[in-house]
């Protein structure tokens, strides 16, 4: 008998290896991934005026500020993690939190994303809030801009 | 007698050195008759885990009406009084209100006015008309306004913000490009 049957047949196995290689990868990612784009794409019922002079951007840096609804009032201002009541003192820390992030990128837009429904008054104190922010940062001869997002309309056709 | 890549002692054949022919070796585990197992990839659980996700994108993605915005540039507040130039004049800003109202009777739902002595516009569209029939331009010199001409959005603490940006949609629409808002009235 030669050595190849002394040996025994040879046994099928599966290779989990790779298998769970990419599961981590994909674990690894989501975990990453998704909870970033959660904080910045809250759902909110945004403006869609019809037909709009808006602007598509894409590939610049920015900052996100969400602004949710509970009826017709804020019920705060989303930054990231971070959520400042619009209140005094919410507004107060806004500004600070956006000198910060102005003082690390100066370069930075900022995304206001508001539901429809909310009141002025509501908002006003957050564009208040980046332009304190901005004049804080010192930004030198930098004009900071605000970009307002709004959903686009369909086309009618 | 040399060793092989694998450590195989490799016989050389002595009568075809002789003959000055092509040097010719065989293994020993050949010499036995025994195939040397072949190293193959198991594709078959990454094909699997690809289709999975796969189809947990397809299941998952939510398509969404694509998001655009209107860019504003904060106003250059660093530039003290002192920095100024004394001898400019600073344009008066035309000034449109926007404010909401109940849109039970049936209405649009907001009521706008614009400084000046021009018809005061129902709709946004109106509004729109307006600013872009009053606009300094190559074709017209009929107009009031530059371009640059500052103008200020001015709307009530409870209009809604929709309205808001319906108004900022209207100039933008007309391409004027120096829009500010107010504080709530």
């Amino acid at each position: 008998m030669s050595a190849v049957y002394k040996r025994g047949r040879a046994e099928l196995a599966a290779n989990f290896t790779p298998m769970i290689d990419v599961a981590f990868l994909l674990i690894v990612f989501f975990v990453l991934v998704s909870r970033v784009v959660d904080m910045e794409n809250v759902q909110i019922a945004l403006p869609a005026p019809h037909p709009s002079a808006t602007t598509t951007i894409i590939g610049e840096e920015r900052i996100v500020i969400n602004v949710r609804a509970v009826g017709e009032r804020a019920a705060g201002y989303q930054v990231g993690p971070r959520l400042f009541l619009p209140d005094d003192a919410g507004c107060a820390a806004l500004t600070e939190h956006m000198a910060a992030l102005y003082r690390a990128n100066p370069s930075v837009s900022v995304n206001v994303r508001a539901d429809a429904a909310i009141r002025y008054d509501d908002i006003e104190p957050l564009l208040q809030a980046v332009s304190l922010g901005a004049l804080r940062a010192e930004l030198g001869d930098f004009v900071p801009r605000i970009n307002l997002v709004v959903n686009k309309a369909e086309e009618t056709r | 007698m040399t060793m092989g890549s694998h450590d195989q002692p490799i016989r050389f054949d002595q009568s075809a050195e002789r003959e000055g022919d092509v040097i010719a070796h065989t293994s020993a585990r050949k010499r036995r008759g025994r195939e040397r197992p072949r190293i193959t990839l198991n594709l078959t659980a990454m094909i699997d885990v690809t289709f999975l996700l796969l189809v947990y994108f397809i299941v998952a993605t939510e398509f969404k009406i694509g998001e655009e915005v209107f860019q504003i540039d904060l106003p250059p507040r660093l530039q003290s009084d002192r920095e100024r130039d004394p001898f400019r004049l600073d344009e008066h800003p035309l000034r449109i209100s926007v404010q909401s109202t109940p849109a039970s009777a049936g209405g649009t739902g907001y009521r706008l006015a614009i400084e000046g002595p021009f018809t005061q516009p129902a709709t946004f569209e109106e509004l729109y008309v307006l600013l872009r029939d009053q606009q300094i331009g190559p074709d017209s010199m009929r107009g009031l306004f530059e371009v640059n001409h500052p103008i200020i959005i001015q709307p009530g603490g409870a209009t809604r913000w929709d309205h808001v940006i319906g108004a900022l949609n209207a100039i933008k629409r007309a391409r004027y490009t120096n829009i500010n808002f107010a504080k709530p009235q």
